[in-house]
């Protein structure tokens, strides 16, 4: 007999870390996010500060590095680990954000419209499916050239793309649970429709929606370094990996670290939440599961 | 074919997933044409024995077994190919949901056909003649129109009757059936009863029948073996074995079904339920539950001796 | 005949009916499905009536009649003499708390995601909000002892539960609110015949504790004769033949009461009917038959069945609906 209760959450992590990439990805992630958000206390510089005499300074590594500038300086001669370190808090920022304002109001509407079928359904669909129509990319673009560039318009720019894919999966798991036998018990004993759909169908609905959130994430990384390449997300002279990119595209060949180390804190970042996604889909996925 | 040589003689079939012991040390043998039935409730064995048979059970199933025979060959001797010959063709299985069964995105008709092909080489109008045939032989009106049909535009009896059409494709000496008219209605499962009943006199075709149900066994079979927990408890012939149980459970079954317990407020029920993978006892299986439990059966596991499994049969006087 | 007002009966339906518009594509008309075509019943407290029928009978369309989760297209529904119809949300909900169900499959009735506590304590949570949690505590872990399943299991999730005892605390949870009526909707056909005594039993013990009436939805013949006080038998919507389960069982009339009998396997040959073969299958109810619903596959059916649909009529204790009776 089983000491304390499995509860199907901790039955999950259990699959969950049985599956090696994903925990080591969980690992790099957190490392990732560990050092962005102490960046107030482990970047040796102020990311902003230019250093005038020490422009493309090569990183220490290198020929001509010093350890005063451990990953180099870029073209304005500010320190890359600094600016990185301090990049990483906008980036990671901007991905949970942008994944909050989505999840939360999409889940909700997709909620409303598997519980609501004739009434409020049709028309919430037909707007995420406008929304859909439109690739993120421009409808970000849009977004941001009516709101105007910056941090927070960025984050909704963002969110209003991924919108409609949480939506459409909200209401597609839901409508599944809200057939099952335990639903239709709750409505006997007079749960209403707040209950229903909170406390009943929501928890059974957690996986594909988190599965979701995961990708989104990293999606919403790539977005902001979208946006920020285009000029058009977050501002100079903020550090985002995205803009940190676009700026230094002429110096490619001149000074690859100032284009490669953003690129790969970008990589590295994607891949480690693209491995929590998969791992998270296959430890969530009950028809995955071996049979109880 | 000597006439000694049986058409299925399993020994000590032993089926082990991790550490579940789903089947365990299972003796069988079934004559040709004959009609066996297994019975037992969930976790008894009864479809992995057969699956076993069939050569069904993967990893991480490990099937173990002095004997597994069929029409006198060692099935676990052969090769892939020397299997697929065998198993399909000679010996062919029906499962309890046909729907699931059945590919969704082929018509009957193309599903029969396939079997055809495999096994038998049939192609083009020789295929199509002899799928025509086997629907009619399973009772299926309007055979032509059928035939070109989706499973999902057929009932539940319908789509039993294609996979039993299936089954018997190439005449096979034995049909195994898994539950095949738990879920359908009863009218339903009246007239697949009799199918089934009907193809195995015809074609001298063997039939194992497994189910949950005493009563489909007692209408339907010669002989019957039940199981419980992996282990086959009592084995004899049909009626004898209900008229007179001599193992405790078989006798609980019996005892349990509302039709045995007329006009009595309350059902005879066994308590207690099936043991799972982490709580088998040490001695006999069923002791935690039987009502005439001694030391010896809560010590000893006893062995099967004269078709029962039980060191206190019912109906025998006590040593 | 007494002058005094007899008491107003705990379940009644009278011609209760069901239709539902069915989309022909894009273009079609919509055709109408009649899942339930005219039912009449009482039932009493502390009685069993069994409703018999196999699929495609309306037997669950009736069930969710019953637990007002649908309102029907025709026909009244009163519960203690309070109509159904009509009824405002406070009113639902207070006849709500009168029928509960049990259902079929014990492996999808239960939240997976919610403690058994959590799965029991929730109707009184709703419906009683004036129970202290200690209290509620309380009459959830004594309704549980009553079922046969112990405090420690409180803390468990369904998934450790076998398909027997997961029916147990879906029985637990149909009785907290101690419902006048219960509705079970095959409650035993999922479950192995040894559990299946178990619960039925469980189900009698219940019965004879709180005075519930069950409205027990089978179509396992052996069972319903079992619990059964009233039958009703149905095909294609509605009722063939009403009546007392032992005059039924005895001598069934309508001869689709009498197929269903003589097709369900018996143990013993004793117990065995002479076997009347019914051919075919279930018309669809997109497309049901003129007349009377069964006259195609039945082995009496005349010109007549074809042409006028019978009615449900007294005769030799019960009511049944067949004209060559």
């Amino acid at each position: 007999m089983a000491a304390a209760p499995a509860s199907p959450w901790r039955e999950s992590w259990r699959s969950f870390a049985a599956n090696r990439g994903a925990l080591a990805a969980l690992g790099v992630f957190a490392l990732i996010a560990l050092a962005a958000l102490l960046a107030p206390w482990l970047a040796p510089h102020d990311p902003v500060l230019q250093y005038r005499d020490h422009m493309l300074a090569p990183p220490m590594w290198a020929d001509g590095g010093s350890r005063a500038f451990p990953l180099g300086t870029d073209e304005l001669g500010r320190d890359m680990l600094s600016r990185l370190l301090w990049g990483g808090r906008i980036s990671l920022g901007l991905g949970l954000a942008s994944v909050l304002l989505s999840m939360l109001p999409g889940v909700l509407l997709g909620l409303v419209a598997a519980f609501h079928q004739h009434a409020l359904a049709p028309v919430i669909m037909r707007v995420m499916d406008v929304m859909l129509a439109l690739p993120s990319l421009l409808l970000a673009i849009c977004v941001i050239t009516v709101l105007g560039p910056g941090l927070a318009n960025t984050a909704i720019a963002i969110a209003i793309g991924a919108l409609p894919g949480f939506t459409r999966l909200a209401r597609a798991a839901a409508l599944a649970e809200i057939g099952r036998d335990y639903v239709t018990a709750s409505r006997l004993a007079g749960a209403g429709t707040g209950r229903l759909m909170f406390a009943a169908v929501l928890p059974n609905c957690m996986a594909p929606l988190i599965v979701n959130a995961s990708l989104s994430f990293s999606s919403a990384i790539l977005s902001a370094a979208g946006l920020g390449f285009l000029g058009l997300g977050v501002q100079a002279p903020l550090a985002e990996w995205g803009t940190m990119l676009a700026t230094a595209r002429d110096y490619m060949e001149r000074a690859g670290w100032v284009v490669t180390l953003p690129g790969l804190a970008i990589l590295v970042s994607v891949l480690a939440v693209n491995l929590i996604g998969d791992g998270l889909r296959d430890a969530l996925d009950p028809k995955l599961k071996r049979a109880a | 074919m000597s006439a000694g040589t049986a058409l299925v003689d399993i020994r000590g079939l032993t089926v082990d997933f991790g550490s579940l012991r789903a089947v365990d040390g299972v003796d069988l043998r079934l004559e040709a044409g004959e009609r066996l039935g297994i019975v037992g409730e969930s976790g008894s064995g009864k479809s992995v024995t057969m699956l076993a048979l069939m050569q069904l059970v993967g990893a991480p199933g490990v099937v173990r077994a002095d004997k597994l025979e069929f029409l006198g060959r060692d099935l676990l001797e052969l090769s892939a190919r020397e299997r697929r010959a065998v198993i399909g063709r000679d010996m062919a299985m029906v499962f309890q949901d046909a729907l699931s069964a059945l590919n969704p995105s082929y018509t009957v008709g193309a599903q029969i056909a396939e079997v055809l092909r495999e096994h038998l080489g049939l192609r083009g109008a020789a295929a199509r003649a002899r799928v025509l045939e086997l629907l009619e032989l399973v009772e299926i009106p309007d055979a032509k129109r059928r035939a070109d049909a989706y499973p999902h535009q057929l009932s539940g009896g319908m789509n039993q009757r294609v996979m039993i059409a299936m089954a018997i494709a190439c005449s096979p000496r034995l049909l195994i059936a898994d539950e095949p008219t738990t879920a359908l209605d009863v009218t339903i499962q009246a007239q697949i009863m009799a199918l089934l009943l009907r193809l195995s006199t015809e074609q001298g075709m063997g039939l194992v029948m497994i189910t949950h149900d005493l009563a489909v066994v007692a209408e339907l079979t010669q002989r019957v073996a039940v199981m419980y927990a992996g282990q086959l408890v009592e084995e004899g012939a049909v009626p004898a074995l209900f008229d007179a149980p001599r193992h405790p459970y078989t006798e609980a079954l019996l005892a349990a079904i509302p039709e045995h317990n007329r006009g009595a407020a309350r059902l005879q029920a066994l308590p207690g339920i099936v043991p799972g993978a982490h709580d088998r006892p040490a001695g006999c299986l069923l002791a935690p539950r039987c009502a005439y439990a001694v030391e010896r059966c809560r010590a000893e596991r006893p062995p099967l001796a004269a078709g029962v499994r039980c060191f206190l049969p019912r109906g025998e006087p006590k040593p | 005949m007494s002058a005094a007002p007899q008491p107003a009966p705990l379940l009644e339906a009278r011609e209760l009916a069901r239709h539902y518009a069915v989309s022909q594509g894009l273009f079609g008309p919509k055709a109408q499905v009649k899942a339930l075509d005219g039912v009449s019943f009482t039932l009493a407290a502390g009685r069993t009536l069994a409703v018999v029928g196999e699929s495609g009978c309306g037997k669950s369309t009736l069930a969710r009649q019953l637990t007002l989760v649908e309102a029907p297209t025709r026909g009244a529904l009163s519960i203690r003499g309070q109509a159904t119809a009509g009824a405002d949300k406070a009113r639902v909900a207070a006849l709500r708390r009168d029928v509960q169900m049990v259902f079929q499959n014990p492996f999808a009735s239960l939240n997976p995601r919610w403690t058994i506590a959590r799965t029991l304590e929730e109707p009184l949570a709703i419906n009683r909000p004036q129970l202290a949690r200690a209290e509620r505590r309380e009459r959830v872990a004594a309704l549980l002892d009553r079922v046969g399943l112990r405090r420690e299991h409180l803390a468990r999730y369904p998934h450790m539960f076998s398909g027997g005892q997961r029916q147990r605390i879906a029985i637990a949870r149909a009785m907290i609110l101690e419902p006048g009526i219960v509705v079970a909707d095959e409650p035993t056909s999922a479950l192995d015949v040894s559990v299946q005594a178990q619960i039925l039993n469980l189900f009698m013990d219940l019965q004879q504790a709180f005075g519930t009436g069950y409205v027990f939805i089978s179509h396992n013949l052996g069972v319903v004769e079992h619990v059964a006080d009233e039958l009703m038998v149905m095909y294609l919507g509605r009722a063939v033949e009403v009546g007392a389960k032992t005059r039924i069982f005895a001598q069934p009339l309508h001869p689709y009461t009498q197929a269903l009998m003589s097709a369900t396997p018996a143990l013993r040959a004793a117990d065995r009917r002479a076997r009347i073969r019914i051919e075919g299958e279930l018309p669809s109810p997109l497309n049901p038959p003129s007349g009377c619903a069964f006259h195609k596959r039945c082995p009496r059916a005349t010109a007549h069945c074809a042409a006028e649909l019978p009615e449900l009529r007294e005769l030799d204790g019960r009511r049944i609906a067949c004209h060559n009776v």
